[in-house]
C-alpha cells in the first residue's frame, strides 16, 4: 500500500471517527424523541432539553469537578425541561407544537442568560472537566473502523447501547406495548386500563433526559466547554433523524449516525481545503428525510395519535 | 385554531409576561427597575431609537408574524416562516443583483418583493402538497424545509453567490435601485415598515370583509361545519392559505436584504420566523394586532443591546421572556377555555 | 346469586337527562337483556357499570357489595368486563398485541406464549375464532367483535357486558354468537347484553330490563314477554306532549292528499359502500314530492347518516343516480359539530351558507351590512333569544343554536330540505317550535317544499310525516299508513317481521 493509501486510510478513520462523535448527540436526543413519539409526544422542545442539559452538565462538572456528576446534572437539566413541556401538553392539555416551540426559544435564552450571567461575557472560553475517552481493548484495534467507533466517549457508548435497549424495551416488553398503544390508540389503551397520561409523562421525561445527555455530550464529552447557543439546531434534526430511522431505535441510530457523517464531512472538506460547497451536504439528510416523508423511501409511518391532544378537544377548544 | 378575541386574555397575558419577566430578572440577581428602564430607553428612548433600532427590527417580525397568523388561523401549523424568510431572501438578492444598474427603482423593487414572495411562497409547495395529497404533518416538514433552506442560503454566500473578492461568506451589495428608500430621513427606518403596515391591514381586511377571508376563518374554526354547513371544499382554501403564508414570509426575507442589510448573509435572520409565533400568538392570530405585538417584540429585541450595556442583563434573557410570552398566553388561554367548558 | 345490582341510576349530560333512577337486577349464570330505544340510556348505564363514565346519583352493588367504579381498570378489577360497541382495540396492534394489552405481571416481559396459551385454551372452549397474528386493521368486523370479545373473556369476568354485539355480524355469525352467549353464562357468567333486534333478545335471554327515557319501565323473566309487549313497553306513547303530536298526525293524515307535481329530489337505486368497505346504503330509490314530509325512521347505525348525506348532495353515491336541487337545504345532527361554528357569531354563522349569494356579496367583499341585517330580521321571525347578530353562537342554548340554522338553511325559500334528527337535545317547547317550521315550510303558500325527515324518534316521525319508510341495515323499507302503523314501523325499524 502506497504513502497515500495509508493517507487516505487516515484520512477515512478521522472522518468517521467524527461522524460517530458528531452523530451520538443526535442518536442519543432522537433515540429519546423515539421514545416519546412512540407514546404520541411530539417533542419540539427537545432543543431546549438539549442546550439547557449541557449547561446543566457543564454546572454540575464545574460544582463537582466530576464529569460523572455532570453527566447526571446534564440528565436531570434536561428531564427539567421536559417536565415543564409536560406539564402543558398534559396538565393543561395545551398544544404541542406552540408549547415546544416556546421551550426550545426559552431553553436557549434562559442558558445563555444564565451562562452570561455566571460567567460574563469576557471572551474566554470556560474550560470544563471533561469525560474520558474510553478506548476499548481489542474492539479499537480493527483497522479504520476500530479507532473510529471504539475510541470514544463514554456517552458515544451509552448510544450504541442504547439503541437495541430500546428496540428492546418497545416491542419486547409490556411496558413498550403500553406506550406504542397510547401512541397509536389512547382511547383503545385507556379502555384496556392504561393510564394515559402518566405514560406520556414518562417518555417525555425519558427522552428529555436523554436530551440532556446529548447536551451532556457536546459540553463536558467533547468540547470541553460551553457556549450559548452551542446545540445549534440538533434539536430539531433530532427530530428529522426520528423520521429517517422509522421510528425505530436500531435505525434511528444509523440514521443519527448518517446526519453525523454529513457534518462531519463539512469539516473535512473544510480542512482539506476543498471548495465544493459542503453546505450542500448539509441539506442532503433533510431532504432524504422529507423523501422519506413522502413515502419514496418506503412505508413510513408516524404513530396515528402523534402530536394529538388527549383526552380529545372539541373544535375550537 | 381560532383568533383568541377576547383582549382580557391578551391583556392578562401581557401582564403575566411583565411580572415573569421582572421576576426573573430580580432572581438572576439584577435590579428589574434598571433593567426594564434600560430596555425602554434603548428601544423607545428617542424617536430616532424608536424608528431606527425597535421600528426597523419590527419589521421582519410583523411580516413572519402575519405569516404564521394567517395560517394558524386556517389550522396550519406552519414553522417554516424562518426558511421562507431565506427563501424569500435569497430570490431577493438574487434579483437584486441581476437587474441591470440603470433600471428604475419603480421597477426593481416591485420585482425584489414579488421575487421574495414568490420564493416564500414555493418553499411550502412542497409541505403543502405532502400535507394536502397524503396528510403528512406540517410541522415536521416545514421545520425539514428551514434548514434546507439555511443550509442553501450558506451554500450561496460561499459559493455561486460570493462576493467577488471570495472572502467574507455574504454576496455582493444590491444595487442602488433595488434597495428600499428611507422613510425618514436620518434614521434607519425604510420603506419595508410602511409595506409590513400595508400588509396587515390588507390581511385584516382579507378576512373581514372578503369572501374568500371568510373561507379561511371558516375553515380554522371548524373545518366540519365549513364543509356541511359552509358547504366549503377545504382543501383548495388550505392551499392557498399555505402559499400566501409563504408568501408572507418569503417578503420579510425580500425586504430585509433590501431594507436593511443589502446582502445575503449566512445568519441573516436571528430567528424572525420563531419569534414570529409568539408574536401571532400574543395578537390572537388579529392581523392588526400583530403590528401591536410586532412592534413590541422588536423593542424588546432591539432594547435588550442597551439593557446588556446598561444593566448588565445577558441578551439571551429576551429569548427567555418571548418563551414565557407564548407560554403565558397558551396557559391563560387554556385556562379560560376550561372555565367556560366546565 | 345476584351478581349486580343498580338502584337509582341518574345521569346527566349538561341540559339532556341520559338516566333517571334506572334500575337493574342481574343474577349470575343469566343472560340479562337489556332494551330501549335509541337515547333510552342503555349505553349510558353499562358505560357506567364499565367504569367509563361517573354516575350523578344512585348505586351500584355487585355480589351484595356497594361498590363505586371510577375508571375501566377499577371495574376489570372488580370482574366487569365491556365489548364495546366501538371495539378497543389498536387497530395497528396484532391480536395477540391487543390481547397482552393491560395483562397483569412484570412490565419488563412479554407474556407472549402465556397469553397465546389462554387465548388459544379459550377459543377452542368457546368455538371463537380469530387469527392471533393478524394486524386488528386487516380484519373485518365480525372477526374485530371475536378478538374484542376473547380480550375481554381472558380477564374471566364474572359480568360481561355487550353493547349491541350484533349490530356489526352477518346473519350466521349471529347464530353462532347467540350460542356463545349462552355457554358463557351456563359457565356462570353474568351476561348484560344491549340489543335492538328483540327477536335475537327472545332467542337468548333469561331475563329482560327495558328502559325508556332515562328510566326502567319493565323488568320481567323472558317467559312473561313476547315481541309485542315489549315493543309496546319501549316506544309505547309517552307523556302529553307526543300525544298532541299523534293527534294532530291523525287529524292530518286524514285531510292531507298525496302530495302531486314533479319530484323536488330523487334517488334511483343508490348503493354507498363506505371506506372500510361496508355497504351501507342499499338500492335505495326515493322521490320527494313539494308539499310532502317523508319520514325515515329507524335504529342508529342502519344507514339514515349516509342516506341524509346522499341527500343534502354531501357525499357521492357508490352506486345509482340521485337527483337534487342545487344546494339543498340540511340541518345536520350534530348541531354543534357540523351546524354551527361556535366560534363564530350569528351573522357569520348565516353567511357559513349565504356567503356565495350574489344578494350578500359585491364582488369579491361580503356585503356585512346586508347579512346583518337579515340576521336581525331572522332573530326576530325565528324567536332566536341572543343579545343580537353579533352574539357568539356557543353562548345560546341548544334549543336557539338549532333556530340559528333553521334560519340559515331556510334562507331563499328551499324547495327541499333534508332534517335530520332536528330536535335531538331540545326541550318540549324547541321541539314543537322545529315541528311547526317544518309543516309551515311544506304547507307553504306561494310553493310548498319537500321535506326529508330522518329520526331516530318515533314519535317526531308520526307526528310530521306524510309518508313513512324505516331504514334497517341499508334499505328503505316503505310502511303503508293505516291502523296499527306506530306498531308496524316499531317492529319494522326493529328488525321484527
Amino acid at each position: 500500500m502506497g504513502e497515500s493509501g495509508i493517507l487516505n486510510l487516515v484520512i477515512l478513520t478521522a472522518f468517521l471517527e467524527a461522524g460517530v462523535r458528531l452523530g451520538a448527540p443526535l442518536a442519543l436526543a432522537a433515540l429519546g424523541e423515539t421514545l416519546s413519539e412512540r407514546g404520541g409526544v411530539l417533542n419540539i422542545g427537545l432543543e431546549g432539553s438539549i442546550i439547557c442539559g449541557a449547561l446543566g452538565a457543564a454546572l454540575g462538572a464545574l460544582a463537582t469537578g466530576s464529569p460523572t456528576a455532570g453527566l447526571i446534572s446534564g440528565a436531570l437539566a434536561g428531564a427539567a425541561v421536559a417536565g415543564v413541556f409536560a406539564f402543558f401538553i398534559l396538565v393543561l392539555n395545551a398544544d404541542q407544537i406552540i408549547t415546544g416551540t416556546a421551550i426550545t426559544m426559552g431553553g436557549l435564552g434562559l442558558t445563555a442568560a444564565l451562562y452570561q450571567a455566571r460567567f460574563g461575557t469576557t471572551g474566554t472560553q470556560l474550560s470544563l472537566p471533561t469525560l474520558e475517552t474510553w478506548t476499548l481493548p481489542g474492539l479499537s484495534s480493527v483497522p479504520v473502523l476500530g479507532p473510529a467507533l471504539f475510541s470514544q466517549k463514554p456517552t458515544v457508548y451509552l448510544a450504541y447501547l442504547l439503541a437495541p435497549l430500546l428496540a428492546w424495551f418497545l416491542f419486547r416488553t409490556a411496558a413498550g406495548l403500553q406506550i406504542r398503544a397510547v401512541g397509536e390508540d389512547p382511547d383503545s389503551a385507556a379502555a384496556a386500563g392504561i393510564r394515559v397520561r402518566m405514560v406520556r409523562l414518562w417518555v417525555t421525561l425519558a427522552g428529555g433526559a436523554l436530551a440532556g445527555l446529548a447536551g451532556a455530550h457536546l459540553s463536558i464529552g467533547f468540547t470541553g466547554t460551553f457556549q450559548p447557543e452551542m446545540s445549534a439546531g440538533r434539536g430539531f434534526i433530532a427530530i428529522a433523524v426520528v423520521v429517517l430511522g422509522r421510528w425505530h431505535p436500531v435505525w434511528v441510530l444509523a440514521a443519527a449516525l448518517f446526519f453525523g457523517s454529513a457534518y462531519a464531512l463539512q469539516t473535512f472538506l473544510q480542512t482539506l481545503g476543498l471548495d465544493i460547497g459542503y453546505q450542500l451536504f448539509l441539506a442532503v439528510p433533510y431532504v432524504l428525510t422529507l423523501l422519506a416523508l413522502g413515502g419514496w423511501l418506503g412505508r413510513s409511518r408516524a404513530p396515528t395519535a402523534l402530536a394529538l391532544p388527549w383526552p380529545h378537544r372539541r373544535h375550537g377548544d | 385554531m381560532t383568533a383568541t378575541r377576547s383582549w382580557v386574555a391578551a391583556v392578562m397575558a401581557l401582564v403575566a409576561t411583565v411580572a415573569v419577566a421582572a421576576g426573573t430578572l430580580a432572581l438572576g440577581g439584577f435590579d428589574p427597575g434598571e433593567a426594564l428602564g434600560a430596555l425602554v430607553q434603548g428601544s423607545m428612548g428617542s424617536p430616532s431609537v424608536f424608528l431606527s433600532i425597535t421600528l426597523v427590527r419590527a419589521v421582519p417580525l410583523i411580516l413572519t408574524g402575519l405569516a404564521v397568523a394567517i395560517a394558524f388561523r386556517a389550522g396550519i401549523w406552519n414553522i417554516g416562516a424562518e426558511g421562507q424568510l431565506y427563501a424569500g431572501a435569497v430570490a431577493g438578492t438574487a434579483l437584486g443583483l441581476a437587474l441591470p444598474e440603470a433600471a428604475t427603482a419603480w421597477v426593481v423593487i416591485p420585482a425584489v418583493m414579488m421575487a421574495g414572495a414568490v420564493a416564500g411562497a414555493a418553499w411550502v409547495v412542497v409541505p403543502a402538497w405532502l400535507k394536502l395529497r397524503s396528510g403528512v404533518s406540517e410541522v415536521i416538514t416545514t421545520i425539514l424545509m428551514n434548514f434546507v433552506a439555511i443550509h442553501l442560503a450558506g451554500w450561496l454566500v460561499h459559493g455561486p453567490m460570493q462576493e467577488p473578492r471570495g472572502v467574507f461568506p455574504q454576496s455582493e451589495a444590491v444595487s442602488e435601485a433595488a434597495r428600499l428608500p428611507l422613510l425618514v430621513g436620518g434614521t434607519r427606518l425604510h420603506l419595508g415598515f410602511a409595506l409590513a403596515i400595508v400588509m396587515a391591514v390588507a390581511l385584516w381586511a382579507f378576512l373581514r370583509f372578503t369572501v374568500a377571508g371568510f373561507q379561511v376563518r371558516a375553515v380554522g374554526a371548524n373545518p366540519e361545519a365549513a364543509r356541511v354547513a359552509g358547504r366549503l371544499r377545504s382543501r383548495r382554501t388550505l392551499l392557498w392559505v399555505f402559499l400566501a403564508s409563504g408568501a408572507l414570509a418569503g417578503l420579510a426575507g425580500a425586504v430585509e436584504v433590501s431594507g436593511v442589510t443589502y446582502s445575503l448573509y449566512e445568519d441573516l435572520s436571528p430567528g424572525f420566523g420563531y419569534t414570529a409565533i409568539a408574536v401571532a400568538l400574543l395578537a390572537g392570530l388579529s392581523p392588526l394586532g400583530v403590528l401591536f405585538t410586532g412592534t413590541l417584540f422588536g423593542a424588546l429585541e432591539g432594547g435588550a443591546g442597551a439593557m446588556q450595556r446598561v444593566a448588565d442583563v445577558p441578551a439571551g434573557w429576551v429569548g427567555t421572556v418571548v418563551a414565557l410570552t407564548i407560554l403565558s398566553v397558551v396557559a391563560v388561554e387554556r385556562l379560560l377555555r376550561g372555565r367556560r367548558d366546565g | 346469586m345476584t351478581a349486580v345490582r343498580i338502584r337509582g341510576l341518574g345521569k346527566r349530560f349538561g341540559p339532556v337527562t341520559a338516566l333517571n333512577g334506572a334500575r337493574l337486577t342481574a343474577q349470575a349464570g343469566e343472560v340479562h337483556g337489556v332494551l330501549g330505544e335509541n337515547g333510552a340510556g342503555k349505553t349510558t348505564l353499562l358505560s357506567i357499570l364499565a367504569g367509563l363514565l361517573p354516575a350523578d346519583e344512585g348505586e351500584i352493588l355487585l355480589r351484595g357489595e356497594p361498590v363505586s367504579i371510577g375508571s375501566p381498570r377499577e371495574a376489570r378489577a372488580l370482574g366487569v368486563g365491556m365489548v364495546h360497541q366501538h371495539f378497543a382495540l389498536v387497530p395497528e396492534f396484532s391480536v395477540l398485541e391487543n390481547l397482552m394489552l393491560g395483562w397483569p405481571g412484570p412490565l419488563l416481559s412479554l407474556p407472549r406464549e402465556e397469553v397465546r396459551g389462554k387465548a388459544l385454551a379459550l377459543e377452542k372452549e368457546t368455538g371463537l375464532d380469530v387469527a392471533l397474528d393478524a394486524p386488528v386493521k386487516t380484519l373485518g368486523v365480525g372477526e374485530r367483535q371475536r378478538a374484542e370479545i376473547v380480550k375481554v373473556l381472558l380477564q374471566e369476568p364474572a359480568i360481561l357486558i355487550l353493547d349491541e354485539p350484533t349490530a356489526v355480524l352477518s346473519p350466521q355469525e349471529v347464530e353462532g354468537f347467540l350460542r356463545l352467549v349462552r355457554t358463557l353464562a351456563d359457565q356462570g357468567t353474568a351476561v348484560l347484553m344491549v340489543a335492538h333486534k328483540l327477536d335475537e333478545v327472545l332467542a337468548v335471554a333469561d331475563r329482560v330490563t327495558v328502559l325508556r327515557r332515562g328510566a326502567t319501565v319493565l323488568e320481567a323473566p323472558r317467559e312473561e314477554v313476547d315481541a309485542a309487549s315489549l315493543a309496546q313497553a319501549m316506544v309505547g306513547a309517552r307523556e302529553a306532549g307526543s300525544v298532541v303530536h299523534l293527534r294532530e298526525a291523525a287529524a292530518l293524515q286524514e285531510e292531507r292528499p298525496p302530495a302531486e307535481g314533479d319530484p323536488v329530489a330523487e334517488l334511483r337505486r343508490v348503493v354507498v359502500v363506505d371506506g372500510r368497505g361496508v355497504t351501507r346504503l342499499r338500492d335505495v330509490s326515493l322521490e320527494v314530492r313539494p308539499g310532502e314530509i317523508v319520514g325515515v325512521a329507524g335504529v342508529e347505525g342502519n344507514g339514515q347518516r349516509q342516506l341524509a348525506r346522499v341527500l343534502a348532495g354531501e357525499m357521492a353515491p357508490t352506486n345509482g343516480t340521485v337527483r337534487l336541487p342545487p344546494e339543498p337545504a340540511f340541518i345536520p345532527q350534530d348541531r354543534r359539530a357540523e351546524g354551527l361554528v361556535e366560534d363564530f357569531d350569528l351573522t357569520e354563522n348565516l353567511a357559513l351558507r349565504l356567503h356565495r349569494w350574489p344578494r350578500f356579496r359585491r364582488g369579491p367583499f361580503l356585503d356585512w351590512r346586508t347579512l346583518e341585517a337579515r340576521t336581525r330580521e331572522a332573530l326576530a321571525t325565528f324567536s332566536i333569544r341572543a343579545e343580537g347578530p353579533h352574539t357568539r353562537a356557543d353562548t345560546l342554548s341548544g334549543g336557539n343554536q338549532q333556530r340559528v340554522v333553521l334560519a340559515r338553511e331556510l334562507e331563499g325559500e328551499p324547495e327541499f330540505l333534508v332534517a335530520e334528527s332536528p330536535t335531538r337535545g331540545l326541550d318540549v317547547a324547541g321541539e314543537s317550535y322545529v315541528h311547526q317550521v317544518l309543516r309551515d315550510l311544506r304547507d307553504r303558500a306561494d310553493g310548498p317544499a319537500g321535506i326529508v325527515l330522518i329520526s331516530t324518534d318515533l314519535d317526531e316521525i308520526l307526528a310530521l310525516a306524510d309518508r313513512f319508510f324505516v331504514m334497517v341495515r341499508g334499505r328503505l323499507v316503505p310502511i303503508h299508513p293505516g291502523p296499527d302503523l306506530r306498531e308496524r314501523m316499531g317492529a319494522g325499524m326493529l328488525g321484527v317481521e
